[in-house]
């Protein structure tokens, strides 16, 4: 599983060298490379291991969408990224991060400080918690700026944190400054959210659910927005969601997560087009489409996923495919490479000992 | 926010005369009034007792006629309905005239001034120790949290919430004060005191302090350190904190910078109500200390039936609560922006 740097996908072996960071001439360096991590949560019933061997990479200036329903650990994953984990319950119990070559599980606090905000931010689900309440916006965004760049003047922080809110297309940005978020709408504010991740520029951000608390058009509109911030910037982005229909708006490859671990791993038009992993067929079977007729009844994964607890020792989705046998519950599955289109470049890997056969339905 | 309070401010003279009126009602329903405990005091410790509680009792109270004691009667005002007594009582408070001590036979305004140096001065200290105590302490156990530093302050802060004052002060004064002699067993100063210079009248009061403020103060950490402590918690855990962090804050500087002021909210709540502290006091540890303190003077006023002492205290304690409310008020809202009042919705 950890030995994806040997595939043959060009990025990849450009970026085998990590002290090139972003400066070589490849196509897409590799950004930020998640090489079997495991986290672990300290609970009452003892050591949980919420993330389990996850694997993945990020070239510069792509977008990687991580899916999979509540509790699947992509939410943990990306706080693992960030070194935001909860202590002293949750903490990095194997695998590394390497972002530019440089492992930020094994990182000193001082060096996360200085990576946080700068080279990667991270935007977050409820957008009504993430800014604090008594403090006005302006503030709150010269901080993002200032914590960066310190000595920065009172008035050059102001004048970036008037920048910052027009990039992110918020009307009226000098009045907003003097406000407080309660006086913000929730699209207004996961704008003000988004402007201060921005604040430094970073290489990588990290969006988690960031449309979830949104409604529709709003998500639309934020979607957008960070469509063109990307164009304009050049930052790469980790968009974690669990709506399907977001990832294959926004992102060019996509992983797919299930109780901790990775079930497959593709381009978005691969995934779209071809799912190999029960769970990803399932999962997709189970958006309603607009050709349907009204009123059909949408199909759903039967079953549960398994308590965290006991997790099963084979497939850990085993207990809900219809196609499982008697390995699927004795073995766990190891990402695999499965063959790709001609002329295609991205690499297609499911975790699934049956994937042959599922194909084959 | 201003036509809030000053609606506000309106609103303290109807639940100012609801509540003076209560009280004034009582004080004439219950069986024995002043007069009868003159007369009760007189006839019991004959009459030089007499004479020294009240100049009127004074000649011979033992054989005072019908007609004697009705003419006293209506010369405190006792002869009228209580809704006439009221208004006269009234009348009189609105011209800052609070009546005459039937036991000191001075004016109320006069006996109760005399206690404010020593109230103020043991109401602001232990103000100034509970939260300059409190709020360090609880910061330092939210973010210790749950190790042996917290555990043991916690233990502490709760023994001393458990135990009453009184026997709190009971035992300092036996232990330091009786057997070991370390400090004055009771008083506000001592006697030399006037003799003493500035330095030394300081030292002096500050000598006189010690056992009465532990006292005071041994059962007064718990409530602000442990609400400052779980507030400060809350917002810690709260995604704005980790908002920050992940804007490349260092955590401490986050727990200032940010978690601070919104943890202060439910402390500022009760904050304006300290101004009370200034007529309040423990008699029991004022009795034990010897302090002539306001929960002293009371007590004492009420066992007295010395009603215009009563009343007065009434009338001062009962504005500065209502004052106190709406100063708590306007401390929320300065903490909390989104706190606005008067327009009956505050946004969260």
């Amino acid at each position: 599983m950890g030995e994806c740097a040997g595939n043959p996908h060009p990025a990849a072996v450009a970026a085998g060298e990590p002290e090139h960071g972003g400066q070589q001439g490849a196509p897409a360096a590799r950004l930020l490379s998640v090489e079997n991590l495991s986290t672990a949560f300290d609970t009452e019933d003892g050591p949980v291991t919420v993330v389990d061997q996850v694997s993945f990479e990020i070239d510069a200036g792509e977008t990687l969408g991580l899916v999979g329903e509540s509790g699947c650990g992509k939410s943990v994953t990306a706080l693992s990224i960030m070194g935001l984990l909860p202590r002293p319950a949750g903490s990095i119990v194997g695998g590394r991060i390497l972002f530019r070559g440089e492992d930020l599980g094994a990182a000193e606090a001082l060096r996360l400080q200085q990576v946080r905000g700068n080279r990667i931010a991270m935007i977050f689900q409820e957008p009504m918690t993430a800014l604090n309440p008594v403090q006005r916006i302006g503030r709150q965004l010269a901080e993002a700026y200032t914590l960066h760049a310190p000595g920065t003047g009172r008035n050059e922080a102001k004048g970036r944190a008037l920048e910052l809110l027009d990039q992110v297309g918020i009307p009226a940005a000098e009045r907003r400054l003097t406000e407080y978020p309660h006086q913000l709408s929730g699209g207004m504010r996961q704008r003000v959210m988004i402007a201060m991740a921005l604040a430094s520029r970073p290489d990588l951000l990290i969006a988690d659910e960031p449309t979830t608390a949104l409604d529709v058009t709003i998500q639309a509109q934020i979607l957008e927005l960070l469509r063109d911030l990307q164009r304009e910037t050049g930052m790469a982005i980790l968009f974690i969601t669990h709506d399907l229909g977001v990832i294959a708006e926004l992102c060019s490859r996509v992983v797919v997560m299930y109780a901790g671990r990775i079930a497959e791993q593709a381009s978005a038009p691969a995934l779209f087009a071809n799912p190999r992993h029960p769970y990803t067929r399932g999962l997709l079977r189970s958006v309603p489409r607009l050709e349907d007729d009204p009123k059909t009844v949408l199909s759903t994964i039967p079953g549960t996923v398994p308590d965290i607890h006991e997790l099963p020792t084979g497939c850990r989705f085993a207990n809900r495919c219809p196609h499982a046998e008697g390995v699927c519950r004795n073995r766990a599955p190891g990402l695999e490479d499965t063959p790709v289109p001609e002329g295609q470049t991205s690499t297609h890997r499911v975790a699934c000992h049956r994937w042959r056969a599922v194909e084959a339905v | 926010m201003t036509s809030y309070f000053i609606r506000r401010f309106l609103l303290i003279v109807p639940t100012f005369i609801g509540v003076t009126i209560l009280v004034f009602a009582v004080t004439r329903l219950v069986p024995g009034g002043p007069i009868e405990r003159m007369l009760q005091e007189a006839a019991m410790a004959g009459s030089d007792v007499a004479a020294s509680t009240s100049g009127f009792a004074g000649h011979g109270a033992s054989s005072l006629s019908d007609a004697q004691i009705d003419q006293l009667k209506a010369y405190y005002g006792f002869d009228k309905p209580v809704i006439v007594g009221y208004a006269e009582w009234l009348g009189k408070v609105v011209r800052l005239d609070l009546g005459t001590s039937t036991r000191y036979s001075e004016p109320v305004w006069d006996t109760i001034k005399d206690r404010f140096p020593i109230s103020i001065f043991y109401g602001i200290t232990t103000l100034i120790l509970t939260y300059s105590v409190c709020i360090p302490l609880g910061i330092v156990k939210a973010i210790r949290h749950k190790t042996t530093f917290d555990n043991l302050t916690s233990a502490v802060v709760f023994f001393g919430y458990a135990i009453p004052g009184y026997v709190v002060a009971i035992a300092l004064l036996t232990v330091f004060a009786g057997n070991l002699g370390w400090f004055p067993l009771s008083g506000f100063v001592s006697d030399d005191f006037d003799d003493l210079g500035t330095l030394g009248k300081a030292a002096d009061v500050a000598y006189h302090a010690v056992l009465p403020l532990i006292a005071y103060l041994a059962g007064s950490f718990a409530v602000t350190t442990m609400l400052m402590k779980n507030s400060l918690m809350d917002n810690l855990a709260a995604e704005y904190v980790r908002t920050a962090i992940a804007k490349g804050m260092a955590f401490r500087r986050a727990v200032f910078a940010h978690a601070f002021r919104n943890s202060l909210v439910p402390i500022a709540t009760s904050f304006g109500n300290n101004i009370t502290l200034i007529v309040t006091g423990s008699f029991l540890i004022e009795q034990i200390f010897n302090i002539d303190g306001f929960g002293l003077l009371g007590w004492e006023s009420l066992v007295e039936r010395d009603y215009p002492v009563v009343m007065g205290i009434l009338v001062i304690s009962s504005i500065l609560f209502m004052v106190g409310n709406i100063l708590s008020d306007i401390c929320v809202a300065f903490v909390d922006p989104r706190v606005k009042f008067g327009s009956g919705e505050s946004s969260q």
